[in-house]
């Protein structure tokens, strides 16, 4: 049983006297320039002496960090070996104090590794490590979460078209029956937690990914790459294309000790609808909100297909619907390479005026 | 070679103005010696023009050479905001025609053909920007189209009078602002161009709106740009107004499928995934289905469409729906070896004692279908088959077929988990097949490896083990199991836990303790009923957890064991008031009374138990055990009675005891000695709950 890791869990966070969700509240998201500007200057400092080679960070921009591949690629392996997300962890700790510092622009640099920490976090809990470290920042960011949205839960009203709505009109009068409408929740009220109860894993993790998600737009494509092939550990089905890539991308990817057994899918992880609906949504983003970077399609293809399978495989009809049908907007988008173009304007022989 | 098509093209093209026509190969020439005067004014001679729609002419004569540098420069030339400027009615002109309230009076003071001809031009411009690569600057100019139209024709103009070419310009202008935003990447001016476009009045085509509304929708699915709540302004007084993004996409997909289901539109099968992914990441399958079903036939082919519904239904837990649709889908004459459908099918059928062996029937096919590229679903098909062969077996009406279907269910489950190690669920089904046949120590095995490998993340994982000790008899270590998983549960979920750990107190003989458990579970169902309403929560999360009546009959239960018939009435009191027709309160009801002596009203209340639930096992049990009481003429209905609780629940102890005690009066001691050695054994392995109880 995982008993060693709870108690390991409040390590770090006993070291902080208030729980996570205090410390984000007392923290002014809106500071002022100069104020910014020494909160970075101070978190690229701490950061230099955490790295391995010091790239030159003197004139940095918390902007600059966010898309630097240099810096991306030397927290990564960081991030990456066996022991990385222990309680005492010089990395977790950067990132831990850099969100805690309450900058929206240095939050995106946290933000930015959180799919490498999700993903290393959910793959590695079978394994019984100590992961104290990913802890303290899951739960930074799902205090983070809780206390923007002020605990309540995200619904949606699904639409109606018997009733007028901003783009449309009907004939029928306007009855007074608002309520009638389809609630759905999107996710439900957040309690505050103080440390990571297993249960409540699949939770404080899916809380991040949508924060993440509600960032997604400037985040740079490294960091959705990461989230893609994490997405393929996570399905744990040895598709096709698991087969030809060879599955030592997985054991590198997840950061396998390894010695561990090669048998089955390692990294497979219990997908419940709490962690797989906002994966969902950003896989979406990942293969139909972006337009040009190959690269990044490919992998979010690939991670779609596996997510399929895996849906298939856990007779997830909700799951099964949705990647079935990005897997097909997929075909039609490379099926339907015609060029027709309805703001060009026509060209007749004889212009007239 | 490209010139050469331009050669091909230009033998026919010909300008045309006033009545004059003129070649064009003649100013495109002057164009390609860099002489722009030149040809402008060969322009204006040949066709009277003047120097602005000269300009703009030549504009289009290059863009449509496809030479966008060329008709930049051209269009560059012109000074395009003071033509606007010029085609605005005069401010005076503006207020006394707003005060007159006259639509006729001021249209025509400026005339369309003048305004589409510079309006063009802009277009036009933003168009070679766009080419070129500047988006940013081609959307201010496609924008200021947009701003042209709205102060050229403040007031509108009627919908038969409007050129066809003004049009045209306009609609144009009109879908590609939002695309150059995104292109310049530029997500929220995207936004607000979208919504300009479909809230203002451009009278655009149905094509052209209907790309606007798809293209929005995408924006609004993917972009990953929050979108904010559309302004004030537009919105009319009782009509819908969507609040986030998904609302707002959902509302748009929406309204294009009803769009192509009036006819007013080309069917564009991607409306309809876009809807499907919207749909489902809220859990709103059945809307979905409820779109699906408004098609018309044709558009799908049916057996697609059966199986999309029935993933709908099934998505919402309508599970009957579906395995009716699966049916039809998997006729014969039909697909019937439709891999998804077959498993979803023989999942559905393995959650229903009745459906379990047409369950089998469908896991097997799948089994069978599952060669080559689908070898991965071999091992879902086996788990399939083991859980239903497992059902099956436990409605079968014999020993011999019980034990034989028992045995081919666990070998299906083994054979699948030799294909799937790592799949949490095939582990736990396994732990509890193995548990439910009191294999404990197997069952055991397979527990502490659903735990280790869920990381204790599921609360149903840590109350199998607990029922697995309980059955080993290891309290004080059910105990250590129970309060680590409750220390793993937030509070409202703790219900079930609470529960167990309750009846393990009761099993301890700590009667007291087990009160109090009760007493806390009911302050927090309580508290949660009135904290969180009937929603907020997933689905999945609020169908295992205990409930108010859980907690009554309980307790009820417990002081009737104990002879406190005070209290046991008032808490099957409160139990009733929850739920006035249950068997379980009946059965409560019915031992209270035998406790006290009136076997005549218990008989009742056992009766009217089983009236309510047919095959309600304790009961059976009861009534069989007060009938052998009763003397030797009822003993045959008595061990009728309890042969048909056992059929039902082969590992009922009690039913074992009684009809040992059957087969002692009636005199047939070596069954009545089998029958007590199997109450005996069974009475060491009996769970504090029924195995049954976790799922």
């Amino acid at each position: 049983m995982s008993e060693d890791n709870p108690s390991e869990t409040t390590t770090i966070l006993t070291s902080e006297p208030s729980s996570p969700a205090c410390t984000s509240e007392s923290t002014p998201m809106v500071s002022s320039p100069a104020d910014s500007l020494s909160k970075t200057q101070s978190a690229i400092q701490a950061l230099s002496s955490i790295l391995p080679s010091t790239p030159d960070l003197s004139l940095s921009t918390a902007s600059s960090l966010l898309h630097d591949p240099d810096v991306a690629s030397q927290i990564s392996s960081l991030l990456r070996k066996p022991d990385s997300g222990a309680g005492d962890n010089d990395l977790c700790r950067w990132l831990y104090d850099t969100f805690q510092s309450g900058d929206s622009e240095l939050q995106l640099v946290v933000l930015r590794f959180f799919p490498i920490i999700a993903g290393l976090y959910l793959s590695r809990i079978a394994l019984r490590k100590h992961l104290a470290g990913f802890e303290a920042i899951l739960l930074a960011l799902y205090a983070h979460e809780t206390t923007s949205r002020g605990g309540q839960p995200v619904a949606v009203n699904i639409p109606d078209l018997s009733h007028p709505s901003l783009y449309h009109e009907t004939n029928t009068p306007i009855k007074n029956n608002a309520t009638e409408l389809n609630i759905a929740i999107l996710s439900p009220t957040l309690e505050p937690y103080g440390t990571v109860r297993s249960t409540k894993r699949a939770r404080i993790v899916g809380v991040g990914l949508e924060l993440y998600f509600s960032k997604i737009f400037w985040m740079p494509v490294g960091s959705k790459i990461d989230f893609c092939e994490f997405c393929v550990v996570w399905a744990g089905q040895d598709g096709d294309a698991c087969k030809e890539s060879g599955c030592e991308s997985s054991e590198q990817l997840w950061g396998g000790n390894g010695g561990s057994e090669r048998v089955g899918k390692e990294g497979r992880i219990p997908l419940p609808w709490e962690l797989l609906q906002p994966v969902l949504r950003i896989l979406g983003h990942c293969l139909m909100g972006t337009r040009k970077h190959k690269e990044l399609l490919d992998a979010a293809l690939e991670a779609c297909r596996n997510l399929y399978t895996r849906s298939v495989n856990d007779i997830n009809p909700k799951a099964i619907l949705a990647t079935g049908s990005l897997l097909r907007l997929r075909k039609m988008a490379m099926e339907t390479a015609d060029d027709f173009d309805p703001t060009e304007i026509q060209k007749p022989d004889v212009l007239s005026i | 070679m490209e010139s050469g098509g331009y050669e091909g093209n230009m033998a026919v093209r010909e300008v045309c103005a006033n009545g004059v026509r003129m070649k064009t190969a003649e100013v495109e020439a002057k164009l390609d010696e860099g002489n722009i005067q030149e040809a402008e004014s060969s322009l204006r001679e040949g066709l009277s023009l003047n120097f602005e729609e000269a300009r703009a002419l030549l504009g289009k004569l290059e863009y449509q050479r496809g030479n966008v540098e060329g008709a930049l420069r051209v269009f560059e030339g012109i000074d395009l905001q003071a033509a606007i400027q010029r085609l605005q009615p005069s401010l005076p002109g503006k207020l006394a025609s707003r005060k007159s309230r006259s639509p006729t009076e001021s249209l025509h003071a400026v005339s369309q053909h003048a305004a589409s001809l510079v309006l063009e031009a802009i277009y036009l411009k933003a168009k070679s920007l766009q080419k070129l690569g500047r988006s940013s600057e081609a959307a201010h100019e496609c924008n200021s189209v947009l701003d042209a139209v709205e102060s050229i024709f403040y007031q509108g103009i009627p919908d038969v009078q409007v050129e066809s070419k003004l049009q045209e310009t306009v609609s144009q202008a009109v879908e590609l602002l939002p695309e150059l935003w995104k292109e310049a990447g530029r997500y929220h001016e995207a936004i607000s161009a979208c919504r300009r476009a479909l809230l203002s009045q451009w009278n655009l085509g149905n094509d052209c709106c209907a790309r606007i509304q798809k293209g929005f929708a995408m924006l609004l699915l993917y972009g990953g740009v929050e979108a904010g709540p559309p302004s004030l302004a537009v919105q009319i007084d009782g009509s819908y107004v969507p609040k986030n993004n998904l609302e707002e996409a959902i509302l748009l997909l929406m309204i294009l499928m009803k769009k192509f289901i009036l006819g007013k539109t080309q069917w564009d099968p991607s409306v309809m995934e876009h809807l499907t992914f919207a749909l489902s990441l809220c859990c709103q399958t059945p809307v979905l289905a409820k779109q699906l079903e408004e098609l018309m036939p044709g558009v799908y082919n049916r057996v697609d469409r059966w199986n999309s519904l029935a993933l709908c239904y099934s998505g919402a837990g309508q599970d009957k729906a579906a395995l009716n649709l699966l049916r039809k889908s998997l006729h014969k004459h039909e697909r019937p070896d439709d891999l998804i459908a077959l498993l979803l099918a023989a999942k559905i059928c393995s959650e229903d004692y009745r459906l379990s062996a047409e369950g089998v029937v469908y896991a097997r096919r799948a089994i069978d279908n599952a060669k080559g590229t689908d070898e991965d679903i071999k091992g879902v098909g086996l788990r399939m088959l083991g859980c239903c062969l497992g059902k099956q077996a436990k409605v079968s009406s014999s020993d011999i077929e019980r034990s034989q279907l028992q045995s081919e269910a666990l070998k299906s489950l083994d054979e699948a988990i030799s294909l799937e190690c790592k799949n949490t669920d095939l582990i736990f089904d396994l732990g509890l097949h193995y548990a439910e046949r009191r294999n404990l120590n197997a069952a055991l095995q397979y527990a502490k490896k659903f735990i280790d490998e869920t990381g204790g993340s599921q609360v149903k994982g840590w109350r199998l083990l607990a029922l697995i000790l309980s059955a080993q008899q290891r309290f004080s270590e059910v105990e250590v199991v129970t309060d680590a998983a409750l220390d793993e549960t937030a509070k409202w979920e703790q219900g079930p836990l609470l529960r167990l750990k309750a009846k393990l107190k009761i099993s301890q003989s700590l009667p007291m303790d087990a009160v109090e458990t009760y007493r806390y579970l009911l302050a927090l169902v309580q508290a949660r009923r009135k904290s969180f309403g009937p929603l907020i929560t997933f689905p999945q999360v609020c169908h295992d957890n205990a409930s108010e009546f859980d907690v009554w009959h309980g307790l009820a239960n417990l002081y009737s064991t104990l002879s406190h018939w005070k209290d046991a009435e008032i808490c099957l009191g409160k139990a009733r008031e929850l739920k006035q027709y249950s068997a379980e309160a009946l059965h409560i009801e019915g031992v209270m009374c035998e406790g006290r002596g009136r076997i005549q009203e218990a008989f009742s209340a056992y009766i009217n138990a089983l009236l309510l639930e047919p095959s309600y096992v304790p009961c059976k049990v009861f009534i069989g055990a007060l009938l052998s009481k009763i003397g030797p003429k009822a003993l045959p209905v008595a061990r009728s009675l309890l042969s048909d609780a056992l059929r039902i629940d082969p590992t009922n102890r009690m039913a074992w005891y009684y009809l040992g005690m059957v087969h002692r009066d009636d005199g047939r001691m070596a069954d009545a000695a089998d029958c007590f050695q199997a109450a005996s054994m069974l009475e060491e392995s009996d769970p504090i709950e029924s195995f049954n109880s976790i799922l």
